[in-house]
């Protein structure tokens, strides 16, 4: 896991050097290609962290004994999940300011309020699937030894449900780098917005767009590297073999 | 056992530890515990049994609250069963429960199984807790497995694992919900020995169970459940002598071949 983590860093602060390499126009952007992915790889971060966050709120929100808090979850969870993500990138960067001038956010943020609304919607049923797969009389066992309701849940119940929740939650967040891309729509120069300037002015889409996939195709592997690592780190039973 | 972790004795007063009084349940339109009243003392082991479906665990699992009852009183050592949420909780900490399925929590290990509560609920410090913890599982016989997680222990040792978690909440009573019929048929000994060893040590004790040969060696007292009603009540060996009530005799037919 942590030299998974290692890796990502290693690959967004050396990146620039195998980009010079290759043959222009890579070589020759090789700059702004690293940066692209920089921003990137900040979005995802960014968002899935918030992501998982809310992902943990809605859940708890769906299965809450009270009625208006699974309102309000499922409201939000249907309303991300109907709606597609492009919409509501530009709904946050140009309605919200309009509505609010509290609510005016530069490209970066409002990109990364966007994503994390979404994935936290997605999120929030993989959590809300871990939640009820804990058996019952784990509750149970947590509620006779005189454990509060807290204690409960952050020791018995949330550990557990995160570990079936994992492999979905990693899912998501591998997803959410791809569809950082949309942040491209609102001006935030990403790697695909990365691409497209450098395609724009060397008018050579095949090497370019190539180069772009490549590196999106490095980030997600080894995202799913640490994935599989966190999953083995919380394998004590030694189902993965 | 240091004084630490001894049960508590004898209450000096004679007020019986649990009150059961005119208790009523229905399940839908099922009524399973029909106007059910006993009382359970202190350092008493009481041993229930009954067919399935008699309400033998209902009872037991009103005691600390897992199940909610329609009507009646419950008061174990001076609180009031409710759902008040402080009276819930001390009441809790007095009552331990040992499920069939033993649930373990599997993502803990064996010393953290039984020192997670005493840190949580009683404040103790983790050094405090897993020395507690430590002592309890040695008199469980389990002292090599402190370091395992539950599914690498057979069902027995769980089981054990369990009894000596309860066993660190100190509590005045222990619950025992079929603690043996979940288990392999060489591994239900080991089990109840433990058990016959905290009867002997004074703990109070109410055991649903199809053990007989535990009711008759360890318990004080056997209840027999029958469609909602305690329909006997007797020591032991009144009650696995020559007996006049023909459910009971059926009963004992069916569990005894």
């Amino acid at each position: 896991m942590v030299s998974a983590a290692v890796v990502l860093m290693l690959i967004l602060w050396l990146i620039t050097i195998p980009l010079a390499w290759a043959p222009d126009p890579i070589g020759n952007n090789a700059q702004l290609f690293a940066d692209g992915t920089r921003v990137t790889v900040q979005l995802t971060l960014v968002s899935g962290v918030i992501g998982v966050l809310l992902g943990v709120l809605a859940a708890l929100g769906k299965v809450s004994k009270v009625a208006p808090l699974r309102w309000v979850a499922s409201f939000y969870i249907w309303v991300m999940r109907g709606t597609p993500l492009l919409v509501q990138v530009l709904f946050v960067y140009f309605a919200l300011p309009e509505i609010s001038p509290w609510l005016r956010f530069n490209e970066f943020t409002a990109a990364c309020v966007a994503l994390a609304l979404n994935v936290g919607a997605y999120n929030a049923e993989a959590i809300r699937a871990g939640l009820l797969a804990v058996p019952k009389g784990q509750l149970e066992a947590a509620r006779s030894l005189g454990l509060s309701r807290w204690h409960t849940f952050i020791d018995i119940t949330f550990p557990q449900a995160i570990k079936i929740a994992l492999p979905p939650l990693v899912n998501n967040v591998v997803a959410l780098l791809k569809d950082s891309s949309l942040a491209f729509t609102i001006g935030v120069v990403e790697l695909t917005n990365a691409g497209s300037q450098v395609k724009s002015t060397s008018f050579q889409a095949v090497p370019v767009f190539i180069a772009t996939a490549i590196i999106y195709l490095t980030l997600t592997t080894v995202m799913t590297q640490i994935s599989d690592a966190v999953e083995r780190r919380y394998d004590i039973e030694g189902k993965l073999g | 056992m240091s004084a630490a972790v001894a049960p508590n004795a004898p209450s000096p007063s004679s007020a019986p530890l649990i009150t059961v009084d005119k208790v009523n349940k229905r399940f839908g339109p099922h009524h399973v515990l029909k106007d059910v009243s006993t009382h359970f003392n202190a350092g008493e082991v009481a041993v229930i049994i009954g067919a399935s479906g008699s309400g033998k665990s209902t009872l037991l699992r009103m005691l600390n609250r897992l199940e909610t009852f329609d009507d009646g009183r419950i008061v174990v050592d001076g609180t009031l069963v409710s759902d008040d949420a402080r009276s819930l909780e001390k009441l809790r900490t007095e009552v331990g429960m040992v499920f069939q399925q033993f649930n373990l929590f599997p993502h803990l290990t064996v010393l953290d199984n039984v020192a997670l509560a005493p840190r949580r609920v009683r404040g103790l410090s983790r050094p405090d807790a897993e020395a507690r913890a430590l002592e309890l599982l040695t008199r469980v016989g389990l002292q090599d497995h402190v370091h395992k997680h539950p599914f690498q222990l057979s069902g027995g040792q769980q089981q054990r694992v369990a009894i000596a978690r309860s066993l660190a909440m100190q509590p005045k009573v222990l619950l025992f919900d079929e603690p043996t019929s979940a288990l392999d048929p060489e591994m239900v000994k080991e089990v109840l020995d433990v058990m016959k060893q905290l009867a002997k040590s004074g703990m109070t004790m109410l055991v649903v169970t199809h053990e007989m040969g535990f009711a008759r060696e360890v318990a004080d007292r056997v209840l027999f459940l029958d469609q909602g009603r305690v329909a006997a009540d007797a020591p032991p060996e009144q009650f696995f002598a020559a007996q006049d009530n023909e459910r009971i005799r059926a009963f004992l037919g069916q569990i005894l071949h």
